[in-house]
C-alpha cells in the first residue's frame, strides 16, 4: 500500500499565482479543515458557516501577493479566518441578554448542577454543556470570546493563540482576564437569579 | 472564586463541554473547492500597494521627463540668448530716495 504524498505547498502556491486553477482547488481542499474548525468554534449568529468560510477563501486568494513568508502559510490563513469571524460577530452588535428563560431543559439542568453543585465532577450532559457554553461566550466582545474559546475550549497555549491570531501575549493574557471577569460577574447574577 | 479554578462553574462547564462528540465532516462540502478556486481566478489579479505604487511611479516619473523637456524646448530660445548688456532693474527705494531729494 503507497503511502500518502506529502502536500507541497510551496509548490501549489506556485502553481496558485500563475493562475492554475487545480492548484487552487487543492489548496483549499487542504485548508479547508483548520478553516472550518475556526468557522465552526467562532460562528456568528444567523450566518452558514460555508458562506463564512467562502468569504475567507477568497479573502486568501485576493491577499495572496501579500503573502511574504514571515509566518507559515497556515498561520497566515488562520489570522485571516479570525479577523473575519471577529468582523462577523462585530456587526451582530447587541448580544441577546442571557436569561434562565431562554434556556433549553437540558441546558438549565446543566448549569443548575455547574452553579449548585460545588464537587469538580463535570456535568453529563456535554452537548447541552457545549450550547450552554456558546450561550455564554455570546454574552462577550468577539475578541475576548475568541481568546477564552482557544484557551478553555481547544486548550491551546498562549504561544499558540498568537501564532493563530497575530496578537501578543500581552494582549492576550488581558483579554483572557476581561472575559474571565465578566463571566464571573455573569455567574454570580445567575446565581442570585436563581436564588431569588 | 476564580474561573481558572476547577471547581469553578465555568471550568466545571467548559470541560463538560470539551466532552461532547463533535461528528460534523471536517472536509470540504461536495463542489466546494471548485467553486470557491473558479470564483477567485475568474476575477482578475488584484494588483498589491507596493506594486501598484512602483507602477504609478514609474508613470509618474516619466510624465515628469516630458514635462521637463517640454519646458526646455518652448524656453530654448531664452535660455540660448546671450545676456543684455544692459541690464535695467528698478530699485524702488532708490526712486524714492531721488523723488524726495
Amino acid at each position: 500500500m503507497s503511502e500518502p504524498t506529502a502536500f507541497d505547498l510551496a509548490g501549489c502556491l506556485q502553481r496558485v499565482r500563475q493562475r492554475d486553477q487545480s492548484a487552487a482547488r487543492e489548496l483549499v481542499e487542504q485548508l479547508y479543515p483548520m478553516v472550518i474548525r475556526i468557522v465552526r468554534a467562532h460562528l456568528p449568529r444567523n450566518v452558514a458557516e460555508e458562506d463564512l468560510s467562502q468569504e475567507i477563501f477568497m479573502k486568501m486568494f485576493t491577499r495572496l501577493e501579500q503573502y511574504q513568508g514571515a509566518v507559515p502559510f497556515p498561520h497566515w490563513v488562520s489570522r485571516i479566518a479570525v479577523t473575519t469571524c471577529i468582523d462577523h460577530l462585530r456587526t451582530q452588535k447587541r448580544r441577546p441578554e442571557f436569561r434562565w428563560a431562554d434556556l433549553s431543559e437540558d441546558e438549565a439542568e446543566v448549569l443548575d448542577a455547574v452553579l449548585t453543585n460545588e464537587s469538580d465532577q463535570a456535568p453529563d450532559d456535554a452537548l447541552a454543556a457545549r450550547e450552554l457554553v456558546n450561550k455564554l461566550l455570546g454574552q462577550l466582545k468577539p475578541a475576548d470570546r475568541l481568546v477564552l474559546q482557544l484557551l478553555d475550549l481547544e486548550q491551546k497555549t498562549v504561544a499558540e493563540i498568537c501564532a493563530l491570531t497575530g496578537w501578543n501575549s500581552s494582549l492576550i493574557k488581558v483579554r483572557a482576564f476581561r472575559a474571565r471577569r465578566k463571566l464571573q460577574k455573569l455567574f454570580q447574577e445567575l446565581q442570585r437569579k436563581e436564588r431569588s | 472564586m476564580n474561573p481558572t479554578d476547577r471547581r469553578h462553574p465555568w471550568s466545571r462547564l467548559v470541560a463538560a463541554a470539551r466532552s461532547a462528540p463533535d461528528d460534523r465532516d471536517p472536509a470540504a462540502p461536495f463542489g466546494f473547492s471548485t467553486r470557491v478556486a473558479a470564483l477567485a481566478l475568474s476575477a482578475p489579479p488584484r494588483a498589491s500597494f507596493s506594486l501598484m505604487f512602483e507602477r504609478l511611479s514609474w508613470r509618474a516619473l516619466g510624465v515628469a521627463c516630458l514635462l521637463m523637456l517640454a519646458s526646455v524646448i518652448a524656453n530654448y530660445s531664452a535660455i540660448t540668448r546671450p545676456p543684455d548688456e544692459e541690464v535695467t532693474m528698478r530699485d524702488p527705494i532708490a526712486e524714492v530716495l531721488e523723488l524726495e531729494s
